[in-house]
């Protein structure tokens, strides 16, 4: 399990790293993905294989083709490097003239000052997040040592159970009806180990069932949102039509 | 043997790559990815949380709560980035340009 973790962890750092020093969008989006792939082998190493394969369904499966699809409907260039030799997806062909005219333009304009806008200067940006990560090392250090150290699980019994040996048993609130030979069904305690998928249904189940109906509530007023925002009329653009209206004119 | 502290040092450091990134990035859809990178630091920290720290006597539902949480921090954050986008297509549609100042006044 820790060659799986530490291999896991390399993956992530890179993958981290090239998606926020990548310029092309798509290659910080490959970026993103191949940290979504390292964080699903520490999930894995972290017992939680069901969380690591729905991180690879649902991020690297889903999210990130919805990213692309939106990457190639818009441009990927920002105020900055318009005119500019462009980032994937800009369809503007590289001409050094036009690049040269708009450094002009740019260097001719009034520079606007760097904190006027939402985003911030690259240097003070690595300000924060160094000082932030600075504070969450210093919280992390002062934790208590853990009760389950790497290779024992928590455990119902009081015993912790070291790595190799049987997996602790959990029992689930609901039973296991076996058939007597007198025909009469006796009860006998459903077991799980820890993190296999049944204990996750368990505790999604048992534990949680009305948080994980809300969620799916919250998923359907998302998927309404998404496509009403993302209507042409909606968008309420000057010049184009509503797309009824077209085709009663076709 | 492993300490679960390494994880979590892991995961704070994925956290500010994303902090880094959505305070830095002039694209929205960049901004978008590195606030996802935040949410995965976050899972991260949830399941090695519950694996480590659930202590003697949790049952099976304490045991796996941060995996489940993680689970419904992903389905958030799919709802989440569905939303984004389509927000981003609108502001494009309008803008002409997916800059983060762009947007900055909310307003047609």
């Amino acid at each position: 399990m820790e060659v799986v973790f530490w291999l896991s962890f390399v993956v992530t750092l890179l993958g981290a790293a090239m998606l926020v020093t990548q310029k092309h969008a798509v290659y910080a989006l490959l970026g993103l993905l191949i940290a979504f792939f390292g964080s699903a082998g520490v999930f894995l190493a972290l017992d939680a294989p069901f969380v690591a394969v729905s991180q690879i369904l649902i991020y690297a499966g889903a999210l990130a083709v919805m990213f692309l699809f939106v990457l190639m409907f818009t441009d990927t260039r920002t105020e900055e490097d318009k005119g500019l030799p462009g980032a994937i997806g800009s369809r503007a062909v590289f001409d050094p003239a036009t690049a040269s005219s708009a450094k002009k333009k740019k260097k001719g304009e009034e520079k606007p000052h760097p904190l006027s806008g939402l985003v911030m200067p690259k240097p003070m940006a690595v300000v924060v997040s160094l000082s932030l990560l600075v504070c969450m090392v210093v919280a992390i250090m002062k934790l208590p040592s853990s009760y389950n150290a790497f290779g024992e699980l928590p455990s119902v019994q009081g015993a912790t159970v070291r790595e190799g040996e049987p997996a602790p048993n959990y029992d689930t609130k609901s039973p296991r009806h076996v058939k007597q030979p007198d025909g009469s069904l006796l009860d006998v305690p459903r077991h799980v180990r820890y993190g296999e998928t049944a204990a996750v249904s368990h505790t999604i189940f048992e534990g949680f069932p009305l948080a994980f109906e809300v969620v799916s509530l919250l998923i359907f007023a998302a998927v309404l949102g998404a496509v009403l925002l993302a209507r042409r009329h909606l968008a309420g653009i000057p010049g184009t039509q509503d797309t009824a209206k077209e085709q009663e004119h076709a | 043997m492993l300490e679960p502290k390494v994880v979590l040092f892991l995961a704070s450091v994925l956290f500010c790559c994303g902090v880094y990134g959505v305070l830095s990035r002039r694209h929205l859809i960049m901004m978008l990815m590195s606030l996802e990178l935040m949410l995965n630091a976050i899972n991260i920290m949830l399941v090695t949380f519950s694996r480590h720290w659930a202590g003697k006597g949790a049952g099976l539902v304490g045991a796996h709560s941060g995996q489940f949480f993680t689970l419904m921090v992903m389905a958030v954050a799919a709802a989440e980035v569905g939303i984004g986008l389509a927000f981003i297509v609108a502001i494009y549609r309008r803008k002409h340009t997916a800059d983060a100042d762009a947007a900055a006044e909310l307003k047609g």
